[in-house]
């Protein structure tokens, strides 16, 4: 089984990747390329739905903080939503919980942006 | 047969590659669970481990894939030693700058986070200089 795997889809003008395995420094470049290719097509409201993802290391953090200013002045954002214990707690420890918004579930994360697409 | 090593331990050596870095956390996790730890803890090690790896793959080799990187774990009775030895450039203990999480979190940038991950998840944390190379040594100890 590869170490990642992306499922891409579109709920009402929001992307929302959902990544499956391991985001480490040797699959960093293939999500990296996944959310730059987001951006790349005007795309600037995205999900991370992160339930499948069993792990992420710094790389990864560095992939999504490479990214946010530039969605964030086009109006949109980087949302996260169904962390893992793990990764919600790598998120915390390094105050990334303040940075980006993070949902319980998905339904939740684009209920919260009802009507701001 | 003889009897095992005093601290009992084992060793992995890797190329210095990426491709290796789940095998090399895959084992660090269950290492640490063997050693008493939790899952949480087990989890937080083997991220540390990954960051400790990938800043030798990545600066001590620059990206060269024709390295080699050993990892050490030692079992003691309360705590699990991590030990990383490499020969590339070494890593000096006054080089390494901790960014400060609130300040991060105001002024988003690439890079120092982690380290940041590895001085939060372990207990104890020393870079060294031995005669054959350079070490990066963690402890975990059992809570």
């Amino acid at each position: 089984m590869a170490d990642l795997l992306i499922q891409v889809h579109e709920v009402d003008g929001v992307v929302v990747l959902r990544p499956e395995g391991f985001i480490n420094a040797h699959t960093v470049r293939q999500f990296e390329a996944a959310l730059e290719a987001q951006v790349l097509a005007g795309r600037y409201t995205i999900l991370l739905d992160c339930r499948l993802l069993n792990y992420i290391s710094s790389a990864g953090l560095g992939a999504i903080m490479g990214l946010i200013e530039t969605v964030r002045e086009n109006g949109g954002d980087i949302m996260l939503c169904q962390l893992q214990k793990n990764v919600h707690e790598i998120f915390d420890t390094l105050g990334f919980t303040e940075l980006y918004r993070v949902f319980a579930t998905e339904e939740e994360a684009l209920k919260s942006l009802n009507g701001a697409i | 047969m003889r009897n095992p090593p005093e601290p009992e331990s084992f060793r992995l050596v890797i190329p210095s590659q990426t491709r290796y870095l789940n095998l090399v956390t895959g084992m660090a996790k269950r290492a640490s669970m063997v050693a008493g730890m939790d899952d949480a803890t087990s989890a937080k090690i083997s991220i540390a481990v990954d960051e400790a790896v990938t800043n030798v793959i990545v600066h001590a080799y620059s990206g060269e894939a024709d390295h080699l990187v050993e990892i050490e774990l030692r079992f003691l009775p309360q705590a699990l030693e991590v030990h990383i030895l490499h020969q590339g450039r070494p890593i000096r203990e006054n080089e390494v700058v901790l960014p400060d999480p609130r300040e991060y979190v105001k002024h988003p940038r690439k890079g120092g986070l982690g380290l940041l991950l590895m001085s939060r998840f372990m207990d104890e944390i020393r870079y060294l200089e031995t005669g054959g190379g350079s070490e990066c040594y963690m402890i975990k100890r059992v809570v």
